[in-house]
């Protein structure tokens, strides 16, 4: 008997019983369909990440204190650090940072507050962020000298507290550990995590940026917790980093104190995450698909005792063993296969259903669609071939006899 | 001559228990002939027969079908045999209920590996000549009994096997239909097809030239009518 032969018969017999048929390969369905909507997900956010990387430009680094002990006894990051790195022909641009988390702003709505960290910065930050200017300045070396108590914030913050965007010349009160602190908008930048916020929610951090000398004063203090910097060739970055932190070891005269973080090493970081949660989750669902294949092979399992007659008849036609096995064989990968392909667009719509909402593209592969088809074929064969091979070892006289 | 049984014994094995199912029968076939095994349950006529068929092997004692020791063969080779050599035909008839008469006679040619088209051609063939070609598609629940008999017969010719095996091949039907049945055997002998029935009825046997007795495991008497 041929494939084609094979074939029609399984077809055939999945049809007489499209209850159980159906029933069947739901298990399969729901397997793959869960598999292929979270790797879908998961790899749709990361093509993401990676594209934001790419807009806000990859060739930047932090230098900051391995050991922040350091920073309290005023061995820390200093201003001439950064002119230093600056001499360096790679760097274009830098800048010192002092930032303090958990500062209140107030919001437009009296008595509502909003979690804020205050960016002490100089004029060469949006360069480094690739930040988009929508309205007003930034901060310039002026305003850092003589300490200007001015802030530049997001532009989705400023609704928040204004209720429109433009709020130049406005003032904002942000409550501070060292008290309320009343700052002039001269500037509104576009978020650079709006495109993260159908995922993250109101979790998106919000930055207020001021002067770092102006932070400085407002938190009594002249610690450098960071210098953030770019580099004009991108394949150079990682060259670059290792001059960089050398000739801070040599300035500082110490070894092994700063840690420099390349924003590709980030990119790798965040990746690595979203692999190992995709990889966990789908683990998950996979087991589901196990679950699947066992009912797959209960029914074939039924589905030989009740056509032991049927089997004795095709022997005594003159059936093989063979012949035999590859039919069941047949009929069990098909269920798979199909409820499979069914699987893999079930999957494909309920990710970009859940995709809409939290603003992520699912991304299918190619690689996808080949280990589904696979996998569910596999399935098939697995849990098939036991109750195949009961049915071929059918003795004919007995399963003539079989009522 | 198409069957040579010699000194076949067979032996079942129940845990300890052992049953001589056939007990040193001998016999042969010619090619042409129309022959009956006839004995009461327990008899060994099933175990024969089921032997003829290459159901099974013997456990003493050689079967040689047109020349070929089918007690040597391995499983493959006994399917072959029975899918080439022999036409089974039921007492329950044993068709497949999903397929429609067609399909049912082309299955021993599908195993075969005889193409579509060729296959519908000998099906429809065989399926005129006992009768049937107004009842091709129908569906073994669509035919009357005499009609599925007859579908069965149909399909245990289509390979022109070397015999034809009938067992109680008129078991379930009317006395009508059994005698329409009767016929057909009769008039493919006629034409020279081999025709070995397994029957418990003398009357039914008395329709054939030969009838072989089995009583507790032997042959008792082997006659020609």
């Amino acid at each position: 008997m041929n494939l084609f032969e094979s074939l029609k018969y399984a077809t055939r017999s999945i049809l007489t019983n499209k209850m159980r048929s159906l029933l069947t390969m739901l298990g399969i369905v729901i397997g793959i369909g869960s598999v292929i909507m979270i790797t879908s997900i998961g790899s749709g956010s990361q093509s993401q990440i990676s594209g934001e990387f790419d807009k806000i430009g990859a060739n930047t680094m932090t230098i900051s204190l391995k050991d922040f002990v350091d920073l309290d006894i005023g061995k820390g990051l200093t201003f001439t650090d950064v002119d230093f790195l600056k001499m360096h022909s790679e760097v274009n641009y830098a800048t010192p940072i002092y930032y303090s988390g958990g500062a209140k702003l107030k919001l437009k709505k009296p008595g509502e507050t909003k979690y804020a960290t205050i960016y002490g910065v100089n004029g060469d930050y949006p360069y480094i962020e690739h930040l988009e200017m929508k309205y007003g300045r930034f901060i310039n070396d002026d305003d850092d000298k003589t300490r200007r108590k001015l802030a530049i914030i997001y532009d989705n913050v400023a609704v928040k507290i204004f209720g429109r965007e433009d709020s130049i010349g406005q003032e904002i009160s942000v409550k501070t550990e060292n008290g309320n602190q009343k700052l002039t908008v001269i500037g509104v930048v576009k978020n650079p995590m709006a495109d993260f916020e159908g995922m993250l929610g109101d979790n998106i951090p919000t930055m207020v940026m001021i002067p770092i000398r102006t932070a400085h004063q407002i938190f009594g203090t002249d610690q450098i917790q960071q210098i953030s910097l770019s580099v004009k060739d991108i394949n150079k970055l990682n060259d670059t980093a290792l001059e960089l932190n050398k000739m801070l070891e040599m300035k500082h005269k110490v070894k092994d104190k700063f840690s420099v973080t390349t924003s590709l090493k980030n990119l790798e970081q965040v990746n690595k995450v979203l692999s190992t949660i995709t990889a966990f989750v789908s683990f998950v669902a996979g087991i589901s698909l196990l679950v699947g294949g066992i009912g797959v092979m209960n029914i074939m399992l039924v589905t030989v005792t009740e056509r032991t007659r049927e089997i004795g008849i095709r022997k005594s036609l003159g059936a093989t063993k063979k012949d035999i096995l590859i039919q069941f064989l047949t009929e069990a990968v098909i269920i798979t296969l199909v409820g499979g392909i069914m699987g893999m667009l079930l999957g494909y719509i309920g990710g970009t259903l859940v995709g809409s909402l939290i603003k992520i593209v699912p991304k299918v592969s190619l690689m996808a669609v080949t280990i589904t088809v696979t996998v569910s074929s596999l399935v098939g064969i697995i849990f098939g071939v036991y109750p195949a091979v009961r049915a071929a070892r059918l003795d004919p006289i007995e399963a003539l006899r079989y009522e | 001559m198409i069957i040579e049984v010699r000194n076949i014994k067979k032996i079942y094995k129940t845990g300890s228990i052992e049953v001589l199912a056939l007990n040193d029968v001998s016999f042969s076939v010619e090619q042409g002939e129309f022959l009956a095994i006839m004995g009461q349950s327990g008899s060994g006529k099933s175990t024969m027969m089921n032997l003829l068929g290459c159901l099974d092997r013997p456990t003493v004692g050689d079967y040689i079908l047109q020349g070929t020791n089918v007690s040597t063969l391995d499983d493959r080779q006994l399917a072959q045999v029975r899918n080439k050599k022999i036409g089974f035909v039921f007492q329950s008839f044993n068709l497949l209920p999903r397929l429609s008469a067609l399909e049912n006679v082309e299955l021993p040619m599908v195993y075969a590996g005889i193409k579509a088209k060729e296959r519908k051609e000998k099906a429809l063939m065989v399926l005129s000549k006992v009768g049937l070609e107004n009842r091709v598609h129908h569906k073994p629940n669509e035919l009357s009994g005499g009609q599925k008999q007859r579908v069965a017969i149909a399909r245990s010719l289509v390979n022109n096997p070397a015999i034809i095996l009938a067992d109680e091949p008129t078991g379930n039907l009317d006395s009508r239909s059994s005698y329409e049945i009767l016929d057909i055997f009769e008039s493919l002998n006629n034409e020279g097809v081999t025709v070995i029935m397994v029957t418990h009825e003398p009357d039914i046997a008395e329709r054939t030239k030969r009838i072989i007795s089995f009583f507790d495991g032997k042959v008792v008497k082997d006659q020609v009518s």
